[in-house]
């Protein structure tokens, strides 16, 4: 029997032919995802359709296609087919014809003669409940439908055997004899039903800014929860948003302000978007955790495969990996200053010296005196300031020298030449643009 | 806008700028609608619960949600005791991410508060703003606020002055004395 391909009903949570089915209950195995109504000539929605739109070839058994199977079953039969039709006696044709059938004819045109041959039906619906009640293997009896949907209409003298009842979702669909399907189907219940009552508490929550509901909020897109990374007061995401990104009010420190949570000022770096509220920190975690994996797996815009720079370095909850797949390697530099402390150096621009610094009476030094000299540098590290002043050429070198040796006093690095031609080659630039 | 049924390519540019703008419209009208839903939640607040806090009475514009106009009690064991003040609250489009603009519009000798325009230094109302504070809240600031005076970064000099000279019963009857004046609900 072939099993390659993905059972739909086994992925939609439960099967009920169990392990007689034909299809794969196996998640590693692909769905069947060809579209029927390409395959006879006509899909309606064209390039917007879900499924996908190849051409099987009949005479070629596609591996992830189930009309392959199905071409097998009509080769092959009843060679590959289960016990099961051994075991029921009767026409063990009729049976599985039936199922060929209803899954074939949506792959083949109808009056494709191969299928013509086979007529042969069950005579009613009765005929099919006597022959399979006398299966030998419990695991094999097939399960009523109806029980597992909730009430079967037959009751007692239903031929098909009733599930038994599953605590989470209340509904007769656990087989009395196939383990492994019955832990399946508690999982996955008991997932679903956490995240319904997770759902359920979150919906009273209220944001703190815009003092609405987040969950009856008019958009789908708003319906969703901004977590703050360091503590635990509730914001709709866009709320929390807009307010860290509104430009700050003039004297509004960034960090106390804008980026603390508005209630308790905890300073958070980021906000984690969440469907759903949490109750304990180890929820918490689990959505922050599964919402840095999402983004590791998105490409960097900033780092745009190696192109451009990203601001958040290695910081960046975005992925940095280069065009061929290979992923950013960085070598932080480390600078220790005189006091002990190090940083890392980042691209380090003479405009960011420059707007600390205070040159402008130093500026003038030179223009009386010519020259500068060490001791006017040296007092310059500690008050001086760019003003407005006029640069004249001849300043110019003056200006990157004396630069320069501010650059080398702080950088504490004894390659003062090469940072006077970088001073001289910034200067030129900074003054241009002034 | 009008789409006309010309050749194709016409057709495609039009309605891409008709997306564009739509897409701005919405923007704009959304913030704005996001001030009004705000406000108009804490104005339901505010009819709920009128009795929670009697010092605090907040009325809003009949016409305009973006003004509303409020009665504060002077606090006990202060100059400002048995008097009524009225505040006019100027609130922005942008609210709450940016601060409501509030002023005295009842004369008030206070150290953090401008004599004759009503404008109050308060770190909320400016720099210190954050989004979960309410109207309400607000209020309630103030009033703590005119309990505890902040004489080192007066807008009425004459009052810091007089506080940070140490000169308690010079301002106390400065205070009074104005409140007396300005701040006395008529009776009758």
């Amino acid at each position: 029997m072939s099993k390659r391909v993905l059972c739909k009903f086994y992925s939609h949570g439960a099967c009920l032919k169990g392990e007689n089915c034909e299809f794969s209950h196996d998640w590693k195995d692909p769905a069947n995802n060809v579209c029927t109504f390409y395959q006879k000539g006509v899909c309606s929605y064209g390039s917007r359709c879900r499924y996908e739109h190849v051409k099987v070839s009949r005479s070629q058994p596609c591996a992830t296609s189930s009309s392959a199977v199905t071409l097998q079953y009509s080769g092959s039969f009843p060679a590959t087919n289960s016990s099961r039709n051994a075991a029921s006696g009767g026409t063990p044709v009729a049976d599985t014809n039936r199922e060929l059938l209803a899954s074939s004819r949506s792959f083949f045109p109808a009056n494709n003669p191969a299928w013509n041959e086979i007529s042969v039906l069950p005579q009613s619906l009765d005929d099919i409940y006597t022959r399979e009640s006398g299966t030998a293997n419990p695991a094999e009896l097939v399960m009523c439908s109806f029980a597992a949907a909730g009430n079967c209409p037959r009751g007692e003298k239903c031929p098909h055997i009733h599930g038994d009842l599953c605590p989470t979702c209340g509904k007769h669909c656990l087989h009395p004899s196939r383990l492994e399907e019955r832990e399946e189907h508690a999982k996955m219940c008991q997932k679903r039903k956490n995240h319904l009552e997770a759902l359920k508490r979150s919906q009273e929550i209220e944001c703190c800014v815009c003092l609405e509901r987040v969950l009856s909020k008019p958009t789908a897109a708003e319906r969703k929860f901004g977590l703050l990374s360091e503590c635990d007061h509730p914001f709709c995401v866009s709320c929390i948003r807009n307010w860290r990104s509104s430009s700050p009010i003039s004297g509004m420190d960034v960090n106390s302000a804008l980026r603390a949570c508005p209630i308790c000022r905890k300073l958070s770096y980021f906000v984690i978007p969440s469907v759903i509220w949490y109750a304990t920190k180890e929820e918490k975690q689990e959505i922050v955790d599964s919402y840095k994996i999402k983004l590791r797996s998105i490409d960097c815009k900033h780092f745009d495969f190696g192109e451009g720079s990203c601001p958040f370095g290695t910081s960046c909850f975005y992925k940095h990996a280069y065009r061929d797949g290979r992923l950013e390697e960085v070598d932080l530099r480390h600078l220790g200053a005189e006091d002990g402390v190090t940083v890392i150096a980042k691209d380090i621009r003479l405009s960011d010296f420059l707007n600390s610094l205070r040159l402008s009476t130093y500026v003038l030094y030179i223009k009386y005196y010519g020259l500068i000299t060490p001791a006017i540098a040296a007092s310059a590290l500690h008050t001086s300031s760019v003003g407005d002043y006029l640069f004249t050429a001849q300043l110019q070198y003056q200006v990157a020298y004396l630069v320069g040796y501010v650059m080398e006093r702080i950088m504490c690095l004894g390659r003062k030449t090469n940072f006077i031609k970088y001073a001289a080659a910034e200067c030129d630039f900074f003054i241009r643009f002034k | 806008m009008r789409i006309y049924r010309r050749p194709n390519h016409f057709l495609q540019n039009v309605q891409v700028v008709a997306v564009g703008s739509s897409y701005l419209v919405q923007s704009a009208a959304y913030k704005m609608q996001a001030s009004r839903a705000r406000l108009f939640k804490e104005y339901k607040e505010v009819q709920r619960e009128k009795s929670a806090d009697p010092d605090i009475q907040l009325v809003c514009d009949d016409s305009n949600i973006f003004k509303w106009t409020a009665l504060i009690k002077g606090p006990s064991e202060t100059p400002y005791e048995a008097g009524v003040f009225q505040l006019a609250f100027s609130v922005p489009e942008q609210y709450p991410l940016q601060p409501p603009q509030v002023r005295f519009l009842t004369k008030i000798f206070h150290p953090n508060v401008h004599f004759k325009t009503g404008e109050i230094c308060l770190d909320i109302l400016k720099n210190a703003w954050s989004p979960a504070w309410t109207l309400q809240s607000v209020c309630r600031a103030i009033i703590a606020l005119m309990a505890h005076p902040e004489p080192d970064s007066p807008l009425n000099c004459d009052s810091g002055n007089l506080l940070r000279s140490g000169d308690i019963r010079g301002f106390q009857s400065m205070a009074r004395m104005y409140t007396n004046l300005a701040a006395m609900p008529k009776k009758g």
